[in-house]
């Protein structure tokens, strides 16, 4: 008699397997931080997402006394419209910014705290590979991202983004 | 998640598919050296690729991998008479040599150079660091040799073994890539194992369930950095490597040798999982070599005469529930090298990636994929070589190293993550 591994981990077995979903969709928000990487958001946003929302980092405001984050915040998204960042992020289950090597990111720290304080993921994106033009990017999201990558195609967050189910 | 068509293009190497070519463009560990240990000695099957194929060694010491069957009836030629210089079939007598020409066929008159017709694939083969390496592709882009910093240290400074495992190349290799699973599956090993404990960097291993990542692109793939708090606000980095299109490095601990894998296409459903331990600087100790002939490490006890773990499939790994629920084993099976590969096989022989749910964290393991499906486009509409063909590519090293805060790894580490002959690996 075979082990029980032996006989449930062929190929016949395998059509067996549940053919349900087994995930809820994700609510993914993409940030475009700088302006390089303004155009390539844009480009991702008009392919087709289950939950994935697109935004530009707007504006950020002077702190006000007693609030629960350092600073208010403000995305705007494709149509211009602006949006409480706060508000995004408490309905998002992953933060992606994005950022040109050698863009400015600073605004990765106002949305990063406000993911700390959320618990939200987060992961830093910057284009155009890790050349030395994009470590001081890379040192702007480093703090505030869970996970941070360099990558020198720009196709490749368009991968991630479906290999994420956003 | 991948889409099918994605899947199916990631996983599947025989002749003629994109992947197939990728690796028929790299030198692919065969078989171990000591498998044919002298000249005449008995043939050996090889299946690479979905290639079912013979390697031998003929009397005077060449190496040849051939087509396993004869031209003339399609017998085996691992029932063939290595002997004189050519490998001749036991059935009618035909000969051939170690580039697979025929050189003799005794039933027809040798004047009619009948044999000179007669000629079976053959691919070149050549010994490095106790590994026999082949190339598969065309012959005019045969790349130099293999140059990986192991295959370059003293015998006595390495060690390099074989299995097999029953499931798909690419979700073996992933887990090569993924060092998050270390803290769960391996931690019972982390302060048990011979060859892994004491070491600083599994006491910040086991301290920090949630490490953060960062993904950068080397010119043969990837540097995959995990980091976890360390003392006085200070970060302690493991840094893997992944070199297209299977070679992956473990981060080293203390002193210990440094270990790392190929995985290489058996068929669609089974691959080789080549492991190999190394020092720069000096030899092995006999007590490590014998930990790893001995299973520890990341190496395995094999079913005798065979590659053939002795924990697998058949025996359920031989699970340890008991031990599994004392937390002496995280999943119930013993060993590094069998925990990953039972899970990995409880996949099934080709996971269907349409259904899994990656995670920010998995980000190694998309951009790994990213990688492969543009290089096998890139070749097949442009010809343009992969990543990691050139041995410039291959001179990689792990690393842990503890920085501060401000430094990135890809910048503060980086003569650590480059092979320098004499100097020992960065490791905590």
């Amino acid at each position: 008699m075979p082990s029980e591994s032996a006989r449930m981990t062929t190929a016949a077995e395998a059509r067996f397997r549940l053919d349900k979903p087994n995930a809820r969709p994700r609510r993914v928000l993409v940030v475009a931080l700088d302006r390089a990487s303004e155009p390539v958001v844009q480009g991702l946003a008009q392919q087709g997402w289950s939950r994935a929302s697109f935004f530009t980092a707007a504006a950020f405001g002077a702190a006000r006394p007693g609030a629960e984050f350092s600073m208010p915040g403000w995305l705007k998204d494709l149509a211009g419209r602006t949006k409480d960042l706060i508000d995004e992020v408490a309905g998002a289950d992953l933060v992606v910014m994005v950022a040109g090597a050698g863009g400015d990111a600073q605004a990765a720290a106002i949305i990063g705290e406000a993911c700390q304080v959320r618990r939200v993921m987060t992961t830093g994106l910057v284009l155009g590979g890790a050349s030395a033009a994009a470590s001081p990017t890379l040192a702007q999201l480093r703090p505030w991202c869970n996970m941070l990558v360099a990558a020198s195609a720009d196709d490749y967050i368009a991968d991630m983004l479906t290999a994420l189910r956003a | 998640m991948l889409r099918k068509e994605q899947n199916d293009l990631l996983t599947q190497t025989g002749p003629g598919t994109p992947l197939g070519r990728l690796f028929r463009c790299y030198w692919l560990p065969a078989l171990l050296a000591e498998e044919l240990p002298e000249n005449e000695c008995p043939p050996v099957r090889v299946k690479l690729l979905s290639e079912r194929l013979l390697a031998f060694r003929d009397s005077e010491g060449r190496y040849g991998l051939i087509d396993e069957f004869c031209a003339h009836r399609g017998v085996s030629l691992w029932f063939g008479r290595n002997e004189e210089s050519g490998l001749r079939c036991p059935y009618h007598g035909w000969k051939y040599d170690t580039t697979g020409q025929c050189i003799e066929v005794p039933s027809e008159p040798a004047e009619s150079g009948f044999c000179r017709k007669i000629k079976l694939t053959s691919y070149p083969l050549i010994e490095r660091g106790g590994i026999l390496w082949t190339y598969m592709g065309p012959p005019e882009l045969q790349p130099p040799p293999p140059a990986w910093e192991f295959t370059d240290v003293p015998e006595s400074h390495r060690f390099v073994a074989k299995r097999w495992q029953e499931c798909n190349w690419l979700q073996a290799m992933e887990g090569g890539i993924d060092s998050s699973h270390v803290s769960f599956l391996h931690s019972g090993e982390l302060n048990r194992d011979p060859l892994f404990k004491g070491s600083r960097g599994n006491q910040y291993n086991l301290g920090d369930m949630k490490p953060h990542f960062e993904v950068v692109e080397s010119p043969g793939g990837l540097y995959i950095g995990a980091r976890r708090n360390a003392e006085n606000g200070n970060y302690y980095w493991r840094i893997t490597p992944w070199v297209m299109p299977s070679f992956t490095m473990i981060a080293p601990r203390a002193d210990h040798p440094v270990h790392g894998h190929f995985w290489i296409p058996i068929d669609d459903e089974n691959c080789w999982a080549w492991s190999f331990d190394y020092r720069v600087t000096r030899p092995l100790t006999p007590e490590q070599v014998q930990a790893m002939k001995d299973g520890k490490g990341i190496y395995v006890t094999f079913v005798p005469g065979t590659f053939r773990p002795a924990a697998n499939k058949d025996n359920d790994y031989l699970i340890d529930r008991a031990a599994q629920k004392a937390g002496r084993t995280y999943s119930g099976v013993w060993g590094i090298a069998m925990q990953d590969a039972s899970l990995q096989e409880s996949m099934g022989p080709i996971v269907d990636r349409t259904k899994e749910n990656l995670v920010s964290t998995d980000n190694g393991i998309i951009m790994a994929r990213h990688g492969l499906m543009r290089a096998a486009k890139a070749l097949a509409e442009k010809g343009t070589l992969p990543p990691g063909v050139d041995p410039a590519h291959q001179r990689v090293r792990s690393a842990a190293v503890v920085l501060p805060p401000d430094q990135p790894f890809k910048d503060a580490a980086k003569d650590a993550l480059v092979a320098k002959p004499g100097v020992a690996h960065a490791s905590v």
